[in-house]
């Protein structure tokens, strides 16, 4: 066995989860945060419209969201938004 | 050892256009380890077989090892290839028919090395990734952490420069897995350079640097240790 997969309620952008393992009398402890960044939003960044730059303005949205996070967390993995999504979740863990 | 500019796959179909990469720019030095993450579909995969020269990309420069490969033949890739890249896979890729020797032999066998040495460097090989008590045997008979043992050994019999692994822990238990992870890093350490496709956020950890990828874009850089 590799992983375990536990199933956590929803929490707010400003909550976070935190899990700990106990091994023997080993304890590990995790903190993760889901955080919702803006994907397709009304933002002005849209001239034309057209799929290419509807694709292009959602990336440079997900990195300057990413690149203005607080360093004190790491980023694990980005989820693929659900069709329509107007945002996008993203998994960071305490460093 | 590794620079892409601007480096795009576009994959076309009759109906359908797809971009996998777009316009990625990429530095690779000799001895790094570096890990790529994403989500299903950002295009790893398809940037780990351009990187390993299995593919062209349909736009953008690569290099490798200084020299210019993103429209060399066929042929030109595959003797580039062989002399500097071993691969390891998720599902091991070990040829059935053959057994444990002879799939460790292989890429000597394209290589023209002699049978002397051939031999020789198959043993040592087989006894560093300790599994030489099975070499008369064959992969449906190995557990699957064994078959991934045999699978580097394969990567590294002839001391390639570059492995790249595709989610080379995703079919293994922790433990397995973990030592596969050792062995990976314990190549880099002796100075091989090391891309590895993951999932796993642990796996990703023993990399110097995380590159995230999202739609065919890199989306952050995560330095976790200077080489």
């Amino acid at each position: 066995m590799k992983d375990l997969c536990v199933p956590i309620p929803n929490f707010g952008d400003e909550e976070f989860a935190e899990l700990e393992l106990k091994i023997g009398k080993k304890k590990i402890k995790y903190s993760f945060r889901v955080v919702s960044f803006p994907w397709d939003v009304e933002d002005g960044l849209l001239v034309s419209g057209d799929e290419l730059e509807i694709s292009l303005a959602r990336i440079y949205r997900l990195k300057k969201e990413i690149e203005g996070y607080d360093k004190n967390w790491e980023l694990i993995q980005i989820f693929n938004p659900s069709e329509n999504a107007d945002h996008i979740q993203v998994l960071y863990r305490k460093k | 050892m590794i620079k892409t500019i601007e480096l795009t796959k576009v994959f076309r179909t009759d109906e359908v256009e797809t971009t996998a990469l777009n316009k990625v720019n990429l530095e690779i030095s000799n001895g790094e380890f570096v890990a790529i993450m994403g989500p299903s579909g950002c295009g790893k995969s398809t940037l780990l077989n351009i990187l390993g020269l299995l593919d062209n990309p349909t736009g953008g420069q690569l290099f490798f090892m200084d020299n210019e490969v993103s429209r060399y033949t066929e042929r030109n890739r595959t003797n580039l290839r062989k002399s500097n890249i071993g691969f390891v896979f998720q599902s091991f890729n070990l040829i059935d028919e053959l057994n444990v020797f002879e799939n460790v032999e292989l890429p000597l066998l394209y290589q023209k090395v002699s049978s002397g040495d051939r031999k020789k460097r198959v043993e040592e090989v087989l006894d560093r990734m300790k599994i030489s008590h099975r070499k008369k045997h064959f992969p449906q008979q190995l557990s699957g952490g064994q078959q991934q043992r045999v699978a580097i050994a394969r990567a590294v019999v002839s001391k390639p420069k570059l492995i790249l692994a595709d989610e080379p822990t995703g079919n293994l238990d922790s433990s397995n897995g973990e030592e596969v992870m050792n062995l990976l890093s314990e190549l880099n350490q002796e100075g091989t350079t090391v891309i590895m496709v993951t999932h796993s956020p642990t796996d990703a950890d023993k990399a110097h640097r995380i590159i995230q990828l999202f739609d065919g874009h890199i989306v952050t850089e995560n330095i976790k240790q200077k080489i």
